[in-house]
């Protein structure tokens, strides 16, 4: 008798177990791709601040861009993104060039821009990719 | 024997009873979760101390409870574990670390989740959570919309970091949308149609014929939209607006103004190109596009129409935001010669303006179906609180089961693609519907969900509720007042928060800003201060007297008490230092965007005339914080020392222009320039 009811217990604990399995959620998939609203709030940013030197599509051919010496970097190219990290590429927005050693001509935007906004923007910056 | 048999099988039967709760518990898929975060957490931990802290999690239900927030009770984080976790930045999905907002992470445990993102906070499996199915009494915001959110508390037309939302809201307000639904917020909204008791002596009946069939085909800066109106409904509507009598005062200027000679043509197209009128209007689509296209304005208007217009145009339409601009009655003739001349659509009917004979049983029928289709909400106004369509309050929360489909079995059911098909094709759901259809493109529809999703069905407390403060514009009353009034000065520029936004120059402060005598100057002969913008200030032809006054109103009136009339005073020689500024104008590499002499970039105003133009005080605090008066100005903010703003302002104060260019010459020189 005790040994059957030990029994109906195990049982129960084993269809427990397995309809555990069943029920993991399949949702739990990997995923590292920028939400719509970083992108939207980075092609904001970018279309109000970097776009007149950067250009619409970060070439690096905004209307401004004939003006300057050296040219604006072209944002888009492959082989400038791989070479750089996020974090340094969000450091050259917050100090500007003077900053991180190349031209003044690019402006530091750390006071003008809380971090919020310039992840933001190079979220959008790595969707520009060629 | 039996009776313990029977005793067993009973407490047997009876602990399976008392099992089922335990084990379905057991068995929430967020248990599952829960186990899943722990390894997930583990693998993610940068510390033996941290991996700790992930293994020792209790598995149990999270929940944030906001009582003076509608009672609200979240569980969302019961599966969403890393919301404010930020080891968990791109972790697989539920456990993802929310993107940083204004209000994430800091708010979570004041707002909670549902409040922005929808859906059953108290629900803990994903299906009721997330309100996937059709009688879901709150589904979540689709991602698209998800700026709907900040809309539930921030009640302003523009929401910072939700474009989407704020898009929404401007398009509905100058698309008319409140001028027949009621809202909360725009109760007392007034459409700024132009009244038509003119209409039978400005145009004509073939005209009014393609603009009733589709405005936006006549004009696509035409606000009005589509009502789909058949031939007969065309014909009776047409007879009673040419049936409408026109005010004596108005029927005599424009006889008197087509009876005038012929003005001269070619001096017409100069001063139309000086006036600057495209700040505003399109001719051939090149322009700001507020108000109405040119290209073929001669074959929509009659001359003498067009002449007593531009003359007087707020005798003829009070909400206009058209300037009254001191022209003479040469002036007026010359440029109404030119668009006779050259803006004229030169494929028309020659019969185009020729007006109709009104047929007076057509006229009533037509009188009946400008009441009946809803025309009087935006050209006559409606009685204080009735408005023509359905009212929208509470829109953004309706129940997809709640909803009438009618004919649209092809939609998805749910509320957001219920409004786009409104706003897309609002008769294709049943006929007899009276909403007339906008040419609005997939953003814009997006704009306007997304802004209609954010009417909650029950309005957030007032603690919760961001309100902007409702500043009326200050303009003085008296002569300055209507000098003010006149020249339409609040069509373009802000003052406070009223105001348009096509000038780039707010007045509020303009009196700390700029000089005097400058201003007179430029209020008498405008010129181009930011070369890169399309819309500049139009030579309204205010007279020496006019610039005057309404320079020593701005002088007294607008300005800010905190910007110092001499920055300079009591500070150190070395602290105005200007070859010291000079250096630190190459250093901060102002030239990328603004010309001093002939070189520099394009992006900023050009500085060569600072000293004449701007005071020393409002260069001071600009270069402390560019964005101190307007957040959305793009100079950056170089968190420069008071002695380096100091020294940089004694550098510009230096600039004057060498030998100033004489106003009359330089205009037509910027003409050219424009093309």
């Amino acid at each position: 008798m005790r040994r059957r009811s030990l029994l109906i217990v195990i049982a129960l604990v084993l269809v427990a177990t397995s309809c555990r399995r069943a029920n993991r959620p399949a949702s739990a998939v990997a995923i590292a791709r920028p939400t719509q609203y970083e992108l939207r709030l980075g092609k904001e940013v970018y279309q109000s601040y970097c776009i007149g030197c950067h250009g619409d599509s970060g070439a690096g051919d905004g209307f401004n861009a004939f003006n300057l010496d050296p040219h604006p970097r072209d944002l888009s190219d492959p082989v400038f993104q791989k070479g750089k990290s996020n974090a340094e590429l969000a450091d050259a927005i917050r100090r500007g060039g003077a900053g991180v050693g190349l031209t003044s001509l690019m402006p530091p935007w750390g006071h003008t821009l809380d971090d919020r906004h310039i992840d933001a923007v190079v979220v959008y910056i790595r969707s520009m990719k060629r | 024997m039996t009776l313990r048999r029977l005793f067993a099988l009973s407490s047997l039967a009876f602990l399976i009873v008392l099992a089922f709760s335990p084990v379905k518990n057991a068995l929430r898929p967020y248990r599952a979760l829960q186990r899943q975060f722990r390894v997930v957490g583990i693998a993610r931990a940068s510390s033996g101390k941290a991996a700790e802290v992930y293994s020792s999690r209790p598995i149990a239900i999270q929940q944030v409870w906001i009582p003076e927030l509608n009672n609200r009770v979240d569980r969302c984080t019961t599966c969403h574990l890393g919301v404010v976790d930020a080891a968990m930045t791109s972790a697989p999905e539920p456990f993802r670390t929310h993107p940083p907002t204004f209000h994430t992470p800091r708010d979570v445990q004041r707002f909670g989740c549902t409040a922005c993102h929808g859906g059953e906070g108290l629900a803990t499996d994903e299906e009721d959570a997330h309100g996937t199915s059709a009688d879901a009494t709150s589904p979540i915001l689709p991602t698209e919309f998800i700026e709907a959110g900040c809309g539930r508390c921030h009640d302003a037309e523009a929401v910072r970091d939700a474009p989407t939302l704020s898009a929404g809201r401007a398009l509905m307000t100058k698309s008319n949308c409140f001028a027949c639904h009621k809202a909360r917020g725009h109760e007392d909204f007034r459409a700024d149609a132009p009244p038509l008791e003119t209409l039978s002596m400005k145009t004509g009946a073939e005209w009014l014929r393609r603009w009733l069939s589709n405005p936006k085909a006549v004009d696509a800066n035409a606000t009005m939209p589509n009502f789909q109106l058949t031939g007969d409904d065309i014909k009776v509507l047409s007879h009673y607006l040419f049936a409408r009598p026109v005010p004596p005062q108005l029927q005599h200027a424009i006889e008197l103004a087509g009876a005038e000679p012929n003005g001269d043509s070619a001096r017409g197209k100069t001063l139309f190109a000086e006036s600057r009128c495209i700040s505003c209007h399109t001719v051939g689509g090149k322009g700001n596009g507020s108000a109405p296209e040119l290209g073929t304005i001669a074959s929509r208007a009659s001359r003498g129409w067009l002449i007593a217009f531009v003359r007087d145009p707020h005798a003829f339409y009070p909400q206009t935001k058209m300037p009254r601009y001191s022209f003479t009655d040469a002036d007026v003739r010359d440029i109404v010669a030119w668009f006779e001349d050259e803006l004229k659509d030169f494929d028309a009917p020659a019969d185009i303006l020729t007006p109709l004979r009104v047929n007076q049983t057509f006229a009533e029928k037509g009188e009946k179906l400008f009441k009946s289709a809803g025309c009087f909400a935006c050209h006559s106004g409606v009685k204080e609180g009735e408005r023509f369509g359905p009212d929208l309050y509470g829109i953004g929360e309706l129940k997809a089961t709640s909803l009438d489909f009618g004919k649209r079995s092809d939609l998805p059911r749910t509320l957001a693609a219920w409004l786009d098909a409104k706003i897309s094709t609002p008769r294709s759901f049943a006929s007899g519907l009276k909403m007339p259809t906008f040419a609005f493109d997939a953003a814009q529809k997006r704009a306007i969900v997304t802004a209609l999703l954010a009417i909650p069905a029950i309005p957030v407390p007032d603690a919760y509720r961001s309100t902007p403060v409702q500043q009326a514009a200050i303009v003085p009353a008296g002569p300055v007042g209507e000098i003010m009034t006149r020249y339409r000065c609040l069509s373009c520029h802000q003052i406070g928060r009223a105001g348009g936004d096509i000038s780039t120059a707010p007045l509020t402060f303009e009196g700390s800003k700029v000089n005097h005598d400058w201003l007179v100057n430029y209020l008498a002969v405008p010129y181009s201060i930011r070369p890169i913008i399309a819309e500049r200030m139009p030579v309204l032809k205010v007279s020496k007297e006019e610039a005057g006054k309404l320079a020593d109103a701005i002088a007294m009136i607008y300005v800010d008490p905190s910007t110092p009339d001499d920055p300079f005073l009591g500070r150190p020689a070395s602290d105005h230092d200007a070859a010291e500024g000079e250096r630190l104008y190459t250093t901060f590499g102002c030239r990328s965007c603004h010309i001093i002499g002939k070189t520099g970039g394009y992006y900023g105003p050009p500085l060569t005339e600072t000293k004449a133009r701007l005071k020393p005080g409002w260069v001071f605090r600009f270069l402390q914080n560019p964005q101190r008066w307007r957040a959305d100005v793009r100079c950056p903010n170089y968190g420069m020392t008071d002695t380096d703003a100091l020294r940089l302002t004694a550098y510009l104060e230096t600039l004057a222009e060498a030998p100033a260019v004489p106003v009359a010459a330089a205009a037509p020189a910027r003409k050219e320039a424009a093309k």
